[in-house]
């Protein structure tokens, strides 16, 4: 598995760098959210978001191959989605939360059904608080493109921007075979394409009903 | 986000800490979807690593009896 590492801590760090912003981004902004137990899940959420950034940020460190004392984490390492610290509002957060949680859940996924032990003890319980996630931003998703006024079109265009970029990073990775051949990733998971249906599904025709 | 545009219901929140203990209900919360109901009691009621949690739609449980309001005789409704 020394083949294609670098590709998957570059991976690793991208994950836990947008795991890091958006755990920021979900208590400043989630704090003024529209409703009581929508604001108590973002806090609880970000909490979730920071310890997965803390957890995949010691992995990057571990399979660098560095000893010693773990670093604290005080900043991103440049890799996080531009469009997650730019995140200002309730709207954008649902955005940047739904499409951050959507396609990485994928990628996640597709690590551990590769099977390797390593990979599964790291990211097992992660997977799992994951799927809390993405149900409360899916829920979110759905409910915005579903909502009155000008609420439906805002939601679509912020959403439109993330997912760009968001699915621009994931046919990179589908593209480096190395990742694959070397066993750190499920080969034929069609990520692309299982985004864009899970985003059609969820969002897309919805939206454009109302929009 | 326009509160109107859907109708939320009140869930009670059910959980039982370990095996053999009782169902205790610990909480409400109020969702618009059964989905999100189940999302937030995770969030909120997140005291204890529970071996049981569910939501019940308030709506959904049928009653056999309920308290009186403490002031009705006065004509308080509540």
């Amino acid at each position: 598995m020394t083949k294609g590492r670098d590709s998957f801590i570059h991976i690793v760090e991208t994950i836990a760098d947008n795991k890091f912003v958006l755990g920021d981004r979900l208590v400043e902004i989630g704090v003024g959210g529209p409703n009581l137990e929508a604001s108590l899940s973002s806090i609880a959420m970000a909490q979730g978001e920071l310890g997965h950034a803390r957890l995949l940020y010691n992995w990057a460190f571990d399979l660098k191959g560095l000893t010693g004392k773990k670093q604290d984490v005080r900043d991103q390492t440049g890799k996080a989605f531009r469009f997650a610290g730019n995140t200002t509002d309730w709207i954008g957060l649902i955005a940047s939360a739904y499409t951050i949680n959507v396609s990485f859940n994928l990628v996640l996924q597709a690590m551990f059904e590769a099977g390797h032990t390593d990979i599964v003890m790291r990211i097992h319980k992660l997977l799992r608080e994951q799927g809390d996630h993405v149900a409360y931003c899916r829920g979110w998703a759905v409910q915005l493109a579903n909502d009155t006024g000008a609420v439906p079109r805002k939601f679509r265009e912020a959403l439109q921007e993330r997912v760009a970029e968001a699915r621009a990073w994931l046919v990179k990775l589908e593209a480096d075979q190395e990742l694959y051949a070397s066993g750190y990733m499920k080969a034929g998971t069609a990520l692309t394409a299982r985004f864009d249906q899970m985003i059609e599904a969820d969002v897309a025709h919805r939206t454009a009903a109302h929009g | 986000m326009n509160s109107s545009s859907k109708q939320k219901k009140e869930y009670n929140v059910f959980t039982r800490i370990k095996r053999g203990d009782d169902l205790v209900m610990v909480g409400t919360v109020a969702a618009e979807t059964d989905q999100l109901a189940k999302v937030y009691a995770t969030f909120v009621y997140d005291e204890e690593d529970w071996v049981e949690m569910c939501v019940v739609p308030r709506e959904e449980m049928t009653w056999i009896r309920q308290p009186e309001g403490l002031f009705e005789k006065w004509g308080d409704g509540r």
